[in-house]
């Protein structure tokens, strides 16, 4: 089977999908983007809607046997379907559902507050022609927003409670354990990918949070990680961000 | 006593994902009914099962299980009986990207629409003393918000506007896909039919402008294909509400465009 990834940076939805990729020994094409600057939307498959759609705003774009697919924690789950070695997610039925709901978790509140938090210090910045060929109407909404520097402070304010409470949830999950799920998982590639750029823009969130500072310490290590982090064209891979999800707009 | 009790409201929305996948896969379980317009979700005997107060939530033995789309999951791997996932990485993969689309993206325009049609009427003639408590127990900020809006019916036209605009989009995408296979997401019926009907079951009801047999075939199609199954019948009969007595709609053989309102 031929398969292409078209990648971001290493950080966000990029690196769960690289971390994945290599935790898995799957063999593919990379193809790096320059996700800041809208790039994914100049691809063959942007109109598709598994990508122009994706929830996740600016993530990363697996084409495998000529399907696009877009969702870090589905093509997460994909490849560790298809791939080799170490399963990333429990074996039990119950293991898989704390893996599914604690992924949810992340996507809903903690992906989008980070995306907002990232957006704001370090500001995406796409081409005007490359934006016109946006087929999410409400993606672009979230580009202009993001374009025009106007962040609103209730939506900062919100955004950093989110991540105090993720970065909570793991102190308190990492209690008498090493990874979230009891082994190395998807649920700490997605957590440590949306986090890791918040040590330096949240700080507060970690002070006083032994287990989950050396935890990030701990994924970080993984052999996965650092072959994705490893291709990371910028000094610092956590400072690069693109839109992300939406935050919430009803319940 | 069955080892399985799912606290629930009508077989609609996140309620029904859950009901409906037990049934499917012909697990019988207690069920425990929890009257929505009633605020049943907030009250202490059931905060001590699921403190964030949202529903389903599903007991099996001793453990509690929220979140109904990892709900379903959990119900096909742990019982025996149909597979309700396909056995395809990719299928699966896509059965998971249009479970998030549409709980994340699409339902809750639905449910926008929905509450200020249904659940903010239903509620409003109860005492406002009684209804302001009852939003003061709900748990997650979030949900507080949601229900003042409801109570109130305090949306603003261009956030029903918006919702109105993603329902209509996500009309047109589950008319494309159901165009390219029987089935939502895989060649198989699967959790991605299930989670579809529970937001769609009503559709030619509640946006006849948008779907119907001319404008929506394949939309048409399948809601009766599904209807048509002996688990979402036994689902649906257990709804109470007229809200969810509007599936029988798909019992009409044809729902032209020129139907009255």
């Amino acid at each position: 089977m031929s398969m292409t990834l078209y990648h971001g940076e290493p950080n966000g939805p990029s690196l769960t999908v690289l971390a994945t990729l290599f935790a898995k020994e799957v063999q593919a094409e990379l193809v790096a983007l320059d996700l800041a600057r809208g790039e994914r939307h100049g691809l063959a498959w942007a109109q598709e809607p598994a990508v122009a759609m994706s929830v996740e705003g600016e993530g990363p774009v697996l084409v495998a046997d000529g399907e696009a697919m877009a969702d870090s924690v589905f093509i997460a789950c994909y490849l560790d379907d298809i791939g080799q070695g170490a399963a990333l997610r429990p074996a039990d039925p119950y293991g898989r559902w704390e893996t599914m709901t604690w992924c949810r978790q992340i996507i809903e509140r903690t992906a989008p507050a980070a995306a907002y938090l990232g957006c704001r210090a370090h500001p995406p910045r796409a081409d005007a022609a490359l934006l016109q060929r946006l087929g999410s109407v409400d993606l672009r909404a979230r580009w202009e927003q993001v374009m025009s520097g106007n962040f609103s402070e209730d939506h900062l304010s919100d955004s950093r409670t989110k991540i105090r409470q993720a970065v909570e949830k793991i102190e308190k999950r990492l209690d008498g354990r090493q990874w979230l799920m009891g082994t190395f998982s998807i649920a700490d590639i997605e957590s440590y990918a949306w986090l890791a750029g918040m040590v330096a823009l949240v700080p507060d969130a970690f002070a006083g949070r032994p287990r989950a500072t050396a935890w990030l310490e701990r994924v970080k290590g993984q052999p996965a990680l650092g072959r994705a982090l490893s291709l990371s064209r910028r000094a610092d891979p956590a400072a690069v961000w693109s839109v992300g999800p939406e935050i919430n707009r009803w319940g | 006593m069955h080892s399985v009790t799912l606290y629930h409201w009508e077989p609609n929305a996140n309620s029904g994902k859950p009901m409906l996948a037990l049934m499917e896969k012909g697990v019988a379980f207690n069920s425990h009914y929890l009257d929505l317009l009633s605020f049943d979700q907030h009250k202490p005997e059931y905060l001590a099962i699921n403190p964030q107060g949202t529903i389903p939530a599903m007991l099996h033995g001793q453990r509690v299980l929220t979140e109904s789309t990892a709900i379903m999951e959990y119900v096909d791997e742990v019982f025996e009986g149909p597979r309700l996932m396909p056995a395809d990485p990719r299928d699966r993969w896509r059965v998971r990207w249009w479970m998030k689309f549409m709980d994340q993206w699409l339902a809750p325009s639905f449910s926008m629409i929905g509450w200020k049609v249904f659940v903010g009427p239903a509620v409003r003639s109860r005492d406002p003393q009684e209804l302001q408590a009852a939003v003061e127990r709900i748990p997650l900020p979030e949900r507080r918000v949601a229900w003042r809006k409801a109570i109130t019916g305090e949306f603003g036209a261009e956030e029903l506007a918006e919702s109105q605009r993603r329902v209509a989009l996500g009309i047109r995408m589950l008319e494309e896909e159901l165009a390219k296979r029987p089935w939502l997401a895989s060649p198989q019926f699967s959790l991605a039919d299930i989670n579809g009907f529970n937001l769609a079951y009503a559709l030619p009801v509640a946006q006849p402008a948008l779907s119907n047999d001319e404008l929506t075939p394949n939309i048409l199609r399948w809601l009766r294909t599904v209807y048509a199954r002996p688990a979402t019948k036994a689902c649906w009969a257990m709804g109470r509400t007229s809200m969810v007595k509007r599936v029988t709609i798909l019992e009409q053989p044809h729902i032209g465009a020129d139907r009255p309102a």
